[in-house]
């Protein structure tokens, strides 16, 4: 038995530099088309390199210093955070929900998948198309002032890409419908690969459903609230299809939906074309969105770790008080 | 019994949001498909959920006027099919030497494609476009489609769906057999892990089919737009009033993925999950 495993092994290890041959295709592919336009992207901020004239000079960190002095970038942040937020705010609170009730043995929900599978639909579709179609429905004479009217809910038709509230509100209610079946997906997964017999054990020391989902299901879910929290931040960081296509490209009403990406792709395409000046925006993007990654990845695990050596000193104490 | 009747209100409370939240997913798109048929007279007028006979004057409207929907068609097509032909092949082969070889950067690898998959991509547009410019690469297909070489999310997907797909036996009786290590994964893995291609192609395809980003940095000549791109041009001034056109060429836009969703979608479903970190 042992010869056959040495020779298995032995088989093996003379083909084992196939592993850098089929790897290298992607390192090729991501050092050319990733990391370098990454790296170029951050030797471009520090140029005030124009798409019209044809040399640039380096300029150190002068294209950082105007975009802190200039409101319109501190606006795009704020307005990112903001939108981010009350979209994915109730985007994981109804998720987290949704999926409570379909994986409740108590409550039996039927057709699960068919409401999987609907509530996820939104989420395939174009957002060039979302954004348009959205724009037609909230018009002026569109079907929700339309609706809305006749049933009483507003006195008159309201404008609402003329305000603020509004526009932002219907872009982060889009977000949020693009999103949620997304996420209630992602945390089934999570759910149902939680050993039933946690439950069981817990049900038979008398715990109710809400110490249930709060001792066992949070604390398990961790991971997967983790990933979902980091991907989703990722993406509303670069913010740009909806907010761009629902208004007119630069964020109005009063620049509101003006997101981080849209105020780069301004700087990118004003008529001198920025190039210096749209990069370094890139490149706070960048460190704003991995910052903000590393902060709440380093903030989950550490709570972790503080509960283990609690624990673990309970541990040696018991222990202790038991020798 | 007062258990029971408890879970009975319980259980109709929820159905009643899970079909406030279906209605939610749903009426926007039936309105947009019937509007698509109605003219701009009748869609002033009002909501209806039924459609009416208007559809070839919207359709004349909308081509009329230098909309080449199929144009855009063929160009999204001709991108989306190639980046999911190559992110599928060259993911496989990622994971493939990921569960089969050992060699020293493998752990290395699989933590960088993890970290990858949480990193911003977007953001090196700038740079992407003028490298691209240097290369005088703008206006061309290439620096949409051959990126796809080294797509994190589908070698990420790749890794979790091989792993439990891999029959290391067959990879040794074939290799006794003599074949070479690129036929095996030619002929004996990219079969096994049919069902996992497909639901990767599918996410390739919808994510190239929809991207508006790069396509709307890098490409400027009209004739090479793609569909998102000229989905754009609809919230413009040519089609101010004409709003059945409009919708109609919304409806055409999304046609092709909704079927793809109706005959795919439990891939979809299911592979979500597995494209995600669960542990």
């Amino acid at each position: 038995m042992e010869q056959v495993l040495k020779k298995k092994k032995h088989s093996r290890i003379n083909k084992n530099h196939y592993g850098y041959i089929f790897t290298a295709p992607f390192i090729i592919g991501f050092l050319l088309f990733s990391l370098y336009p990454l790296v170029y992207t951050f030797y471009l901020s520090l140029t005030d390199m124009t798409l019209m004239s044809k040399s640039y000079k380096f300029i150190g960190l002068a294209n950082f210093k105007k975009l802190f002095e200039d409101r319109f970038f501190i606006q795009s942040f704020l307005n990112t955070w903001k939108i981010w937020l009350i979209n994915f705010i109730p985007q994981l609170g109804i998720a987290m929900l949704l999926a409570v009730w379909f994986t409740s043995t108590r409550l039996k929900i039927k057709f699960v998948g068919f409401w999987r599978t609907i509530y996820y639909l939104p989420n395939i579709l174009m957002p060039a198309t979302i954004a348009v179609l959205f724009f037609n429905l909230f018009s002026y004479y569109g079907p929700v002032n339309q609706i809305g009217v006749r049933i009483g809910l507003f006195k008159d038709a309201i404008d609402f890409f003329r305000s603020s509230t509004w526009t932002v509100g219907i872009v982060a209610f889009i977000q949020w419908w693009m999103w949620f079946g997304t996420t209630l997906i992602i945390i089934m997964a999570g759910m149902t690969s939680i050993s039933p017999s946690f439950y069981e054990s817990a049900m038979v020391d008398g715990a109710n459903s809400w110490q249930m989902f709060t001792k066992i299901t949070l604390p398990l879910l961790r991971p997967v609230l983790v990933y979902i929290l980091v991907t989703s931040l990722v993406g509303g960081m670069q913010m740009f299809d909806i907010p761009y296509m629902l208004t007119d490209g630069r964020g109005s009403p009063n620049g509101s939906i003006m997101t981080m990406n849209i105020l780069m792709y301004m700087k990118f395409s004003s008529n001198k074309g920025h190039i210096g000046a749209a990069a370094s925006v890139g490149v706070m993007i960048f460190l704003v969105t991995c910052i903000s990654a590393l902060i709440i990845i380093k903030l989950l695990k550490e709570k972790e770790s503080k509960r283990e050596i609690k624990s673990i000193n309970r541990g040696v104490k018991a222990y202790e008080l038991h020798g | 019994m007062n258990y029971t009747v408890k879970t009975k209100i319980m259980r109709a409370f929820i159905y009643f949001i899970l079909v406030i939240l279906l209605l939610m997913c749903v009426v926007p798109l039936w309105i947009l498909l019937v509007n698509a048929t109605r003219s701009t007279p009748e869609i002033q007028q009002g909501v209806s959920l039924l459609p009416s006979k208007n559809l070839l004057v919207n359709w004349r409207n909308l081509t009329n006027r230098g909309f080449n929907i199929w144009r855009g068609f063929f160009n999204s097509a001709l991108i989306s099919v190639l980046v999911t032909v190559i992110t599928v092949y060259f993911s496989m082969m990622f994971a493939y030497a990921i569960h089969v070889y050992d060699f020293a950067s493998k752990k290395f690898l699989y933590s960088f494609i993890i970290l990858l998959v949480m990193v911003p991509t977007q953001v090196a547009i700038i740079g992407f476009y003028k490298y691209m410019s240097i290369l005088n690469l703008l206006n061309s297909y290439i620096p949409l489609i051959v990126p796809a070489i080294a797509a994190p999310s589908s070698i990420f997907f790749a890794i979790q769906y091989l792993e439990s797909t891999i029959v290391k036996e067959l990879i040794e009786a074939a290799r006794i057999d003599g074949c070479s290590e690129l036929t095996i994964f030619h002929k004996i893995m990219l079969p096994i892990a049919k069902p996992g291609a497909v639901t990767m192609g599918i996410f390739a395809f919808v994510g190239s089919w929809n991207n508006f980003f790069t396509p709307f940095v890098l490409i400027s000549k009209m004739e090479k737009y793609t569909l998102p791109m000229l989905v754009q041009t609809l919230r413009g001034d040519v089609y101010r009033t004409e709003y059945g056109s409009i919708y109609l060429g919304l409806a055409v836009s999304i046609i092709p993925i909704l079927i793809v969703y109706i005959l795919f979608s439990r891939y979809i479903v299911n592979g979500i999950a597995m494209g995600s970190v669960k542990e």
